[in-house]
């Protein structure tokens, strides 16, 4: 019994710490934006803000047109997340499951280019769509991002292990190709696209470069280019600006995960299995 | 500077990439400049500003718009934080606005890719800025653009303690910043007598200073030249005040302004935009600024912004017309007055918000004789390797004499780029 409870109890210590590890900095992070600037500053650092200040939030929606940035950001990741969502699992579905000429070919090329870094196709890719005529529009900043090849592999893996009986058996009662996908196969996805769905979300909120470079005006900023631009100066960086922003930023994300966390759960636990 | 070293090295790499392939290099030669037609300015002007004058330009420039009224000033604020790859991306899509501001840093690999316009001789005279300034402007012997603002470097230091260490009006040489620090130290109880860069990204703008002022030169015409007799004994009496402990090597990030506060750092270096934090740290009147301490001259390193055209300019002379007017200097000294930034205009100073204030003067007399490192293209990527090297010499103790020759075999190997 109490041998028991002292491994228990060791087990909670052990979690205790992990946890406090993975928080402490977004605490710090939540209590350092209502702290005076020289506050943030002070070394070493507080927990507690010695006089809580609400000017670095005040600061925020007084000079950054909020709403604007908020809807860009969202706008983007939403459709970015949703293209994702349905071409990663399409063609991850024809990877898996379809047999044409070329398929394996065809796979290679997707792996090949989970091997190339962003930075090298960075500036090809934005002279495209600079030539498109597409700078500076929403179209620019949702179209290279819609399908990737990090989605279709993890949506193929998964896709391998629903069982071909399954599919040979709808195919026996009468269902088309798209009925089959749309009414028995994207079902049993749903923790791969919730772990899809997470990832590309977040990859796309927190993307800098890509809209910094295609923005060419400030209406079409997202929010994490909206908060560079004021809280990075040339010579300094205003810490309560910009922790207050990061606040804001990461609550939206927040929302995302905890409405998906319980399949998300289950999609590592079974892309863990295989 | 510091927080831009992956953009720099990003943007480094894709223009020399572009200088190769796209085959509108400006040629290594000088080039003509076209005049501007005269009469009033009209249609849109297109502007790239970043940060702070980027949020205050658009509402500064209707006075602009007000003396012409049929043109239009739009202004995109662009972040600091990636500025660079930005404008070389938008120059390899043939994207660019008009006008760009352009950091000084910035400037000689950005010409280099030949998206600028050479700057109109009939339009701005080369004397009315401060000649550093305009250096930075100049790349193969063509100015392309025009100063905007300006920045410097000067000793910050607590006259309290400066006072009890016997040096009541700063540093003036060499061997009174050492004594000064010292004294610091064992008179009036700081824990470190002055803070200096230990190397890392920007350090150059420390070290180059001392260099500069004990007659040095890091370029002669067209060729680096890092391992001089002069820049080795700048660099050993850099390297000296952290062998003497007299500065921290490892003070972490934003730590430097509360210990000045506390009085445990007597003094650091740094430039004009420190005396807007430390007022808000509340040191506000325990404090001043005293020029770079003399060898054989009193040099600083001079920084800041240009503002340049671009030769794919749908409004090429408005655009150059509003760069004329942003260069007179009741509009540079209004600039400073919206948003602090240091006219790069010369008799703008005259105007009494700037000539003033005893510490602005330190500043602007410091601004006459101050330099920037050449213009060229590779200047950017072997500013990082500067760095790394100066870290070794002051955190780890190598010899300074060894550090500049590896910076300069890295300059031999790779050429001014021009």
């Amino acid at each position: 019994m109490t041998r028991d409870r002292v491994a228990k109890l060791s087990l909670y210590a052990i979690l205790c710490a992990g946890l406090l590890v993975v928080v402490g900095p977004f605490l710090w992070m939540l209590l350092s934006s209502f702290k005076p600037e020289a506050d943030i500053r002070s070394v070493p650092p507080t927990w507690w803000p010695s006089t809580w200040t609400l000017d670095h939030y005040r600061d925020l929606f007084d000079r950054l047109d909020f709403p604007q940035y908020f809807a860009n950001s969202a706008i983007v990741a939403v459709l970015v997340t949703a293209g994702n969502l349905l071409f990663c699992s399409l063609l991850g579905y024809a990877l898996a499951k379809l047999d044409f000429p070329g398929r394996k070919a065809l796979f290679l090329t997707v792996l090949g280019m989970l091997m190339v870094p962003g930075m090298v196709t960075f500036v090809p890719q934005f002279v495209l769509v600079s030539n498109l005529g597409l700078a500076n529009t929403y179209a620019g900043l949702v179209l290279p991002f819609l399908a990737g090849p990090f989605g279709v592999f993890l949506m193929r893996q998964f896709l391998l292990a629903i069982p071909d009986d399954l599919i040979e058996a709808a195919r026996v009662d009468g269902a088309g190709e798209w009925r089959i996908f749309w009414r028995v196969v994207l079902p049993l996805c749903k923790p791969a696209l919730a772990t899809l769905g997470i990832l590309t979300f977040l990859s796309s909120w927190n993307n800098f470069l890509w809209p910094l470079v295609v923005a060419t005006t400030d209406d079409k900023y997202t929010l994490p280019v909206a908060l560079a631009l004021y809280a990075i100066g040339q010579n300094r960086i205003y810490y309560g600006l910009l922790l207050a922003g990061a606040v804001v930023v990461v609550v939206p994300v927040l929302i995302v995960f905890l409405a998906l966390q319980r399949h998300f759960m289950r999609g590592i636990a079974t892309t863990g299995l295989k | 500077m510091r927080y831009r070293w992956l953009a720099v090295a990003t943007s480094a790499a894709l223009v020399a990439s572009m200088a190769a392939g796209c085959g509108r290099d400006s040629g290594g030669g000088q080039e003509a400049a076209k005049d501007v037609a005269e009469g009033k300015a009209s249609g849109e002007i297109t502007v790239w500003a970043m940060g702070t004058e980027g949020e205050k330009l658009g509402e500064f420039a209707k006075a602009f718009t007000a003396e012409n009224p049929d043109a239009k000033v739009s202004v995109t604020a662009v972040p600091w934080d990636s500025a660079g790859q930005k404008i070389t991306s938008a120059i390899a899509a043939k994207a660019t606005p008009d006008v760009s501001m352009i950091g000084t840093t910035m400037q000689g690999e950005i010409a280099k890719t030949g998206a600028l316009d050479p700057t109109p001789t009939d339009l701005f005279q080369k004397d009315s800025f401060f000649p550093g300034a305009w250096d930075t402007t100049v790349v193969d012997d063509t100015a392309y653009g025009v100063p905007w603002y300006v920045e410097t470097r000067g000793i910050f230091y607590r006259t309290d303690l400066a006072q009890k260490a016997g040096f009541p009006d700063g540093p003036k040489t060499w061997d009174d910043l050492k004594a000064m620090a010292k004294a610091m130290q064992t008179k009036a109880g700081a824990k470190w007598g002055v803070n200096l860069q230990p190397g890392k990204t920007g350090s150059w703008q420390s070290i180059l200073p001392f260099g500069w002022s004990n007659g040095a030169e890091i370029n002669s015409d067209d060729k680096y030249t890092f391992d001089t007799p002069q820049m080795t004994e700048a660099l050993t009496y850099y390297q000296s005040f952290f062998s003497e402990k007299l500065s921290p090597t490892n003070l972490p990030e934003g730590a430097l302004e509360p210990a000045f506060a506390k009085g445990e750092i007597g003094a650091f270096m740094s430039g004009p935009w420190h005396v807007g934090i430390l007022n808000e740290q509340g040191v506000k009147g325990k404090f001043a600024v005293a020029p770079m301490p003399s060898k054989q001259s009193s040099t600083s390193f001079i920084g800041g912004s240009n503002i340049a055209v671009f030769k794919d300019a749908k409004n090429r002379d408005a655009a150059w017309k509003f760069l004329q007017w942003l260069s007179k200097p009741d509009v540079q000294a209004k600039w400073y007055q919206t948003v602090s930034d240091l006219p790069a205009v010369q008799s703008a100073w005259d105007d009494t918000a700037l000539s003033g204030d005893p510490m602005l003067k330190v500043f602007g007399e410091q601004l006459k004789s101050a330099k920037a490192p050449p213009a060229f293209p590779t200047w950017t990527q072997l500013a990082a390797t500067f760095d790394v090297e100066a870290e070794k010499v002051c955190v780890g103790g190598s010899d300074p004499a060894a550090a500049l020759k590896a910076v300069q075999s890295q300059a031999d190997s790779i050429g001014t780029g021009s």
